[in-house]
C-alpha cells in the first residue's frame, strides 16, 4: 500500500468539510491531527479553530467573490478558499505562501480542473482586501437565525455576546483544594514563570494570562489543578455541599464538575457519576486517576432512572442538562454551523424531562443544582418556570451572588470576553414532608 | 534486491495467493527483498502477489521512519468492531492515485512471523486499514475495485496510457 500524507491545508479543508456535514471539531479533529507530523499539528488546530469562528464571515466573502458556487462533488475546494482567506484576513502569514500552498493543495486533492479559479478568486481577495459585509451575518460571522434569537433575548446585550464569541476564551485552572490552596499554586505559577491572576467569583479559580501546554503547569500529573471555566466551576459554591451527603452527577462526562464536586468537600459519602456515552466516560475516569479521586461511574441515561437507580435518593444533585452550549461558543465555534434553530425545542423537551426525572431521585430536604451552557432562555429561565408549574411544592431557592444576572427562577453568566463563559443556574429544594 | 512491482491492470495482480507451507530460507530471502522494494518505493505496505510470487505473504511497515517492519505469512483475519471508516489509499500497484476506501476499523490478525512462529496482533487505524488493503492482494483484490466503475476506468485508461508511452 501507498500512503501520502495530504498538505495541511488539504486536510484543514476536509475538517471544515466534515463540521459542514455535522461532525464537530472535537469528532473529527483527532483524526485529522494523526495524519500530519506533530511539528504541524498546532498550526492545523489553530486553522480549523479560527475558520469555524469566522466561518460566517470568510463564507459571505467567498460567496460575494464565486459568480456561482462549486459543483457539490468540489465543495471541499471551497473550504480550501476559506482556509486560505482565514489566513488572509487573520494571520501574519506571507499572501504568496498562501496563495501558492492553496493551489497546490487544490491539486493534491485531485481537482486540478479548479486551480485557476482558486488563483483568481485569492488574488483578488487580496488585492482588493475584505469587502464591506453584506448582511449581519457576515458583518458578526454568526447564522443568522442566532442573531435574531440574541437580539430578540438579550435587547441590549446581544451584540456584547457576539462579539465575545468570536474571542479566543481565556485559559482558566481549578486548584485542587484538596491539594493546594489558591495563593500557594499562584505562587507556583509565578515561580515557573506562568503570569496568572485569581479568579473574580470561583474560590479555586486562577485564569492564565495566555494558554500554555498543561505540562508546563506545576504538578499538573499529579493532580494539583484542572483546566475548567470559571462559570462552570460555580456549580460547588450552590450545591452546599457537607460531609456524609451522597451526591450525583447526572451528566458527568468529561467530570470536570464531578472532580470539583468530590475536591470542594472532603467527607462526602458517594458520588455517582453518570453518563449515557460510553465513549465519554472513560474520560471521567481518567480525571479522576489524576486527581486522585474516587466516584461510582455509571453508563446510562439518567432520565431513565429505571434503568440505573438503586433507590437510595441522593442528597445533592448537580444537572448540567445537554444544551445548545450556545455560551461556549468562543470555545467550540464550530456550534455556528452545527447547531440548528430546530434543535432548541427538542432539546428543552429533553432538559424537562431530565429535570422531572432527576427531582425523583432527590431526597425530602436535598437540593438540586440546574445548569447549562445556554444563553437561550428557553432552555433556562424557561425550563425552571415550565417544571415548577407542574411540581408546586418544588422550592425555587434564590441564589445571592455577585455574579451574573437575576432572571428570577436563576442566575445567568453572559460570555465575557475577559473572563467566563455563558452559564445558568437555578437551585431548587425538596420540601420535607 | 528490488522486485519488479506489477502495475494495473495487470492480469497477474488478480491470482489468488496459496498458503506457505513451511517458511524457509528462500521465504526470508523474499522476504528480504520484498522489504527492500516496499522501502525504495517508498510504501508502508507490499503483497507477495504484487511482485508476481503468489504465496501468501505481506511485508508492512506504517512508521514514519521505517522502524517497524512487520511480516505476515498466511494472515487470517478477525473483525473486531464492525464500523467503517474511509482514509485516502493509494497501492504501488496503482501508483499516483489516492482515493478514500471504507475499511474495518479494528481487527485482529492471526500469522506467522518470519521465523514461522504463530502470533496475535489487533490493529487499528493506518494499520488495520493497510493489513486489509495487503490481504485484498493475496485475494487478487485492488483499492480500486472499491470505486466506483467511472474511478475505475478512468484510473486503468490513465496507467494504461502510461505503460504504453514507457514500453
Amino acid at each position: 500500500m501507498a500512503y501520502q500524507p495530504l498538505p495541511f491545508r488539504a486536510v484543514a479543508a476536509n475538517v471544515l468539510l466534515a463540521v459542514e456535514n455535522g461532525q464537530s471539531l472535537s469528532q473529527c479533529l483527532p483524526v485529522a491531527l494523526s495524519q500530519l507530523p506533530p511539528e504541524q499539528r498546532p498550526q492545523l488546530q489553530a486553522i480549523c479553530y479560527g475558520s469555524c469562528r469566522w466561518f460566517h464571515r470568510l463564507d459571505g466573502e467567498l460567496n460575494q467573490r464565486l459568480k456561482k458556487p462549486l459543483r457539490k462533488p468540489d465543495r471541499v475546494v471551497h473550504h480550501l478558499m476559506l482556509v486560505a482567506l482565514f489566513q488572509l484576513r487573520f494571520s501574519e502569514q506571507a499572501t504568496y505562501a498562501i496563495l501558492n500552498e492553496t493551489v497546490e493543495a487544490c491539486r493534491e486533492l485531485d481537482k486540478p480542473h479548479l486551480t485557476g479559479l482558486v488563483n483568481g478568486v485569492l488574488r483578488a481577495a487580496e488585492r482588493e482586501g475584505a469587502p464591506e459585509p453584506e448582511d449581519d451575518s457576515s458583518r458578526f460571522s454568526h447564522p443568522m437565525w442566532m442573531i435574531e434569537k440574541l437580539k430578540h433575548n438579550w435587547p441590549d446585550d446581544w451584540q456584547a455576546i457576539l462579539g465575545a464569541n468570536n474571542t479566543q476564551a481565556p485559559m482558566t485552572l481549578r486548584v485542587n483544594a484538596l491539594r493546594f490552596s489558591r495563593d500557594e499554586y499562584l505562587n507556583l505559577l509565578a515561580e515557573a514563570g506562568i503570569g496568572a491572576l485569581a479568579t473574580r467569583f470561583a474560590p479555586y479559580g486562577i485564569q492564565l494570562e495566555r494558554p500554555v501546554p498543561v505540562d508546563r503547569l506545576p504538578w499538573f500529573d499529579d493532580g494539583a489543578a484542572s483546566v475548567q471555566d470559571e462559570a462552570a466551576q460555580l456549580c460547588t459554591t450552590l450545591l452546599d455541599l457537607q460531609p456524609g451527603q451522597r451526591v450525583l452527577d447526572a451528566c458527568a462526562a468529561p467530570g470536570g464538575k464531578t472532580c470539583a464536586i468530590l475536591e470542594a468537600c472532603a467527607g462526602l459519602t458517594e458520588v455517582v457519576a453518570i453518563d449515557e456515552s460510553a465513549e465519554r466516560l472513560p474520560r471521567v475516569q481518567e480525571n479522576l486517576d489524576r486527581l486522585d479521586l474516587i466516584a461510582t461511574l455509571t453508563e446510562a441515561d439518567a432520565a431513565n432512572t429505571g434503568q440505573w437507580w438503586d433507590g437510595q435518593a441522593f442528597d445533592r444533585i448537580l444537572l448540567d442538562v445537554p444544551c445548545s452550549a450556545t455560551g461556549v461558543i468562543r470555545r467550540h465555534p464550530d456550534i455556528k454551523l452545527l447547531r440548528r434553530e430546530s434543535d432548541i425545542v427538542p432539546l428543552a423537551g429533553i432538559q424537562l424531562g431530565l429535570l422531572q426525572a432527576m427531582w425523583s431521585v432527590l431526597k425530602p430536604g436535598g437540593r438540586l443544582v440546574y445548569a447549562t451552557c445556554s444563553v437561550f432562555p428557553q432552555e433556562n429561565h424557561r425550563i425552571i418556570q415550565r417544571f415548577l408549574k407542574q411540581q408546586e411544592q418544588a422550592q425555587l431557592i434564590q441564589i445571592e451572588a455577585a455574579w451574573g444576572r437575576n432572571m428570577d427562577t436563576g442566575r445567568q453568566l453572559l460570555p465575557d470576553p475577559d473572563s467566563h463563559d455563558g452559564f445558568f443556574y437555578a437551585v431548587l429544594e425538596k420540601p420535607e414532608p | 534486491m528490488i522486485l519488479e512491482i506489477l502495475e494495473y491492470p495487470d492480469p497477474r495482480l488478480r491470482t489468488i495467493a496459496k498458503p506457505v507451507d513451511e517458511v524457509t530460507d528462500d521465504t526470508r530471502k523474499l522476504i528480504d527483498d520484498m522489504f527492500e522494494t516496499m522501502y525504495d518505493a517508498p510504501g508502508i505496505g507490499l503483497a507477495a502477489t504484487q511482485v508476481n510470487v503468489h504465496k501468501q505473504i505481506i511485508v508492512m511497515d506504517v512508521s514514519d521512519d521505517n522502524s517497524e517492519p512487520r511480516v505476515f505469512i498466511n494472515p487470517k483475519i478477525d473483525v473486531l468492531d464492525g464500523e467503517l471508516e474511509a482514509m485516502q489509499e493509494g497501492c504501488l500497484s496503482v501508483p499516483g492515485f489516492y482515493e478514500d476506501v471504507k475499511r474495518i476499523e479494528h481487527c485482529r490478525i492471526t500469522a506467522k512471523d518470519r521465523n514461522g512462529e504463530d502470533f496475535v496482533l489487533e490493529a487499528t487505524g493506518l494499520l488495520a486499514v493497510c493489513i486489509q488493503h495487503e490481504m485484498d492482494h493475496l485475494n487478487g483484490k485492488l483499492f480500486v475495485d472499491y470505486l466506483s466503475s467511472l474511478k475505475r476506468t478512468r484510473i486503468r485508461k490513465k496507467l494504461e496510457k502510461l505503460h504504453k508511452q514507457s514500453a
